[in-house]
């Protein structure tokens, strides 16, 4: 008994040691600096800098990941509601190919692509003027925190859709049937039958996304760095313009903080959906 | 059969790097044309002169930031007690190099190349109100100046006030990029705080008084509500973006980023540029090299090349279109008229001396850009 726990301790120790050397240690490093001032003892003064600075950030970056990633879900239901229920099989197998591009696209890419076409001379605008459907004096950036927005959801929407499909593939068909042949509409189905089911894998995907739309610096830093303005783009600003490490460890916790609720929703699932298998 | 093609090239790539004996590590700070001037003009000259002498330039990055990673990099090479350190030659800002000097990175280099003694502007001896007398050669100056498309702006504002009172007649026509998007914003900031503080003289010499933060702040409250009326662009070259796409009128630029952009096609060769009353910040880079370079017998031999006055007018002055590094006297007369006059097209020479200014010390800066983030942003 105690050679096989040996052994399977050998067998993780690898990665345990990684988990420790990469994200435990760095983030206990990151703990101290961020509590810690100049003569060595505990202070709050960097989360009170942090929280007097960038308290409106905090918020902005709050709101717009929350906005990204209640607009990804419904982009994301929208999208493979239409792949499992959809009636003409020559437009599913069009948007089947078509919605996964983003996926494949780096954000500092997306954030560049979205910088020419969201402007206000850019591409989106040209477009809407030439086709009559607004006049070009009213015409406006959308590189603000709309822009964001849009860049996140086009990039985080596919990565939804994609678990969501699969999900959605893989639900017993009888009971779309048997909801149709009683007269359900499409739409009826989505949202009573299927969406039901898919709950889980649904919310996994959103947590996912808005873990990471919490993290990402290209597309805030290329489409709107200055504020409000998102957290890491301040992070990166106290870093390397004033080298100012402390309260840049304390804007991460901070930001650490928010991507924890994602977290405790993502815990709270996976440990659900483990009782109801086992 | 494409990859056939490859492979002599990649094999004379391999015995190129066999031959070349030694690497010269130069490490830049500023925008990638600053890459772009070593590798293209620089590098190909100095290996001419020095066979079996290979130049490799990296950059690390726009504005301060960009030095504080070579600060970053040295800075570890010290505290690792490392005797040759992997940097020869390096290019900063002048934050960084008080710095720098401040901790013992650099050596004093001045007095063994010859190009030393062409230097004639204040801010070989100091920068930002620190001493880096001997320490530092400047490889150019550059200065922020507005950009204006002329077809819009038919008079553009002479001085900070008349700028104030033409933004609300003009409203979302004039763009800058705050503070965290590049010097040409931060200069402008500082230039305001200047303009309204009543501080200008002791922003640039000091001596640093921490009470100055409530005028500074009072200014600063100023620029919140002109905030209102302008429109906030994403970096340097975004400001140049902006006013190329006719989406704002007027913004603060690089003067050398501006003359490059139009002389590639990248700008409306209509617009131009006016330096405003009480002047906005301008500063050098430095070449410096650091305290225990593995090569700095080579470094300083590069650094006599690149101060010459020839390189200077060529490269410097003529190609990148920044103000020259040593006193305009010894670069001019190896220039054609045509091309001298070209860089004070818009700008006199008595213009830029009276309202190209230095940033503020090192300390006021901190103060005006935290303050910028406290008072105008929040």
């Amino acid at each position: 008994m105690n050679r096989q726990r040996a052994i399977a301790l050998a067998l993780i120790a690898p990665a345990l040691a990684v988990v420790a050397l990469f994200f435990v240690a760095p983030l206990a490093m990151s703990l101290v600096v961020a509590f810690r001032s100049k003569n060595g003892a505990f202070t709050l003064e960097h989360f009170a800098k942090a929280f007097d600075f960038y308290s409106t950030d905090l918020l902005f970056t709050l709101a717009i990941v929350v906005l990204s990633t209640l607009l990804i879900g419904i982009v994301a239901i929208a999208i493979a509601g239409y792949l499992t229920l959809g009636g003409n099989p020559r437009a599913v197998a069009v948007l089947r190919w078509l919605y996964r591009w983003p996926l494949f696209i780096p954000f500092v890419v997306a954030g560049q692509v979205m910088r020419t076409f969201l402007a206000k001379n850019g591409m989106l605008n040209h477009v809407l003027i030439g086709t009559g459907l607004i006049d070009p004096l009213s015409a406006q950036s959308l590189l603000d925190w709309r822009g964001i927005v849009v860049a996140f959801v086009w990039k985080q929407a596919p990565f939804v859709t994609l678990l969501l499909a699969g999900a959605m593939a893989s639900l017993e068909p009888q009971h779309i049937e048997a909801a149709r042949n009683l007269g359900a509409r499409s739409m009826r189905v989505l949202i009573d039958i299927i969406l039901p089911q898919v709950r889980g894998t649904l919310l996994v995907g959103l947590v996912l996304s808005f873990v990471t739309m919490l993290s990402v610096l290209s597309v805030p830093l290329m489409i709107n760095p200055n504020s409000p303005t998102m957290i890491t783009v301040d992070v990166a600003y106290r870093i390397s313009t004033h080298g100012d490490y402390p309260v840049a460890n304390a804007l991460c916790l901070l930001s650490l903080g928010l991507s924890a609720i994602g977290a405790a929703f993502y815990l709270r699932h996976a440990s659900r959906s483990s009782v109801a298998t086992s | 059969m494409k990859f056939r093609h490859l492979f002599p090239v990649a094999l004379f790539a391999f015995a190129g790097t066999l031959f070349a004996q030694t690497t010269l590590n130069v490490i830049t700070a500023g925008d990638q044309n600053m890459v772009d001037y070593v590798n293209n003009y620089l590098a190909p000259k100095f290996e001419a002169m020095n066979p079996g002498v290979k130049v490799r330039a990296v950059g690390t990055g726009p504005g301060d930031a960009g030095s504080q990673k070579i600060y970053e990099k040295l800075s570890a090479q010290q505290k690792a007690g490392n005797n040759e350190w992997d940097v020869d030659v390096a290019v900063i800002h002048q934050l960084a190099s008080a710095t720098m000097v401040n901790e013992k990175l650099l050596m004093m280099y001045r007095g063994d190349v010859s190009a030393g003694k062409l230097v004639s502007r204040d801010t070989a001896k100091n920068a930002l109100g620190a001493n880096v007398d001997g320490y530092v050669l400047p490889m150019f100056h550059s200065q922020i100046a507005f950009a204006y498309n002329p077809d819009t702006v038919k008079a553009p504002p002479k001085s900070f006030v008349e700028l104030n009172e033409w933004v609300k007649k003009n409203p979302k026509q004039f763009g800058y990029n705050g503070v965290k998007g590049g010097m040409s914003g931060v200069g402008f900031v500082t230039g305001w705080v200047s303009a309204y503080s009543g501080l200008a003289d002791k922003l640039e010499k000091g001596p640093y008084d921490a009470s100055s933060q409530a005028a500074i702040d009072k200014a600063l409250s100023g620029l919140k509500e002109f905030n209102q009326y302008v429109v906030m662009t994403p970096g340097n070259a975004g400001t140049l973006d902006m006013l190329n796409r006719g989406e704002i009128a007027m913004g603060p630029v690089w003067v050398d980023m501006f003359y490059t952009w139009q002389a590639d096609g990248r700008l409306n060769p209509k617009v131009k540029l006016s330096l405003p009353s009480p002047g906005l910040p301008g500063q050098p880079m430095y070449y410096v090299i650091p305290a225990k370079a593995a090569h700095a017998a080579l470094a300083k031999k590069f650094i006599d090349l690149a101060e010459s006055p020839d390189v200077q007018a060529e490269g410097i002055v003529k190609q990148f279109n920044w103000y020259p590094g040593i006193d305009p006297q010894f670069v001019q007369s190896k220039m054609d008229a045509a091309s001298w006059n070209k860089l004070f097209t818009d700008i006199s020479p008595a213009d830029l001396s009276k309202y190209g200014r230095p940033f503020p010390l090192s300390s006021y800066f901190k103060d005006i850009t935290e303050g910028y983030e406290r008072v105008v942003t929040k």
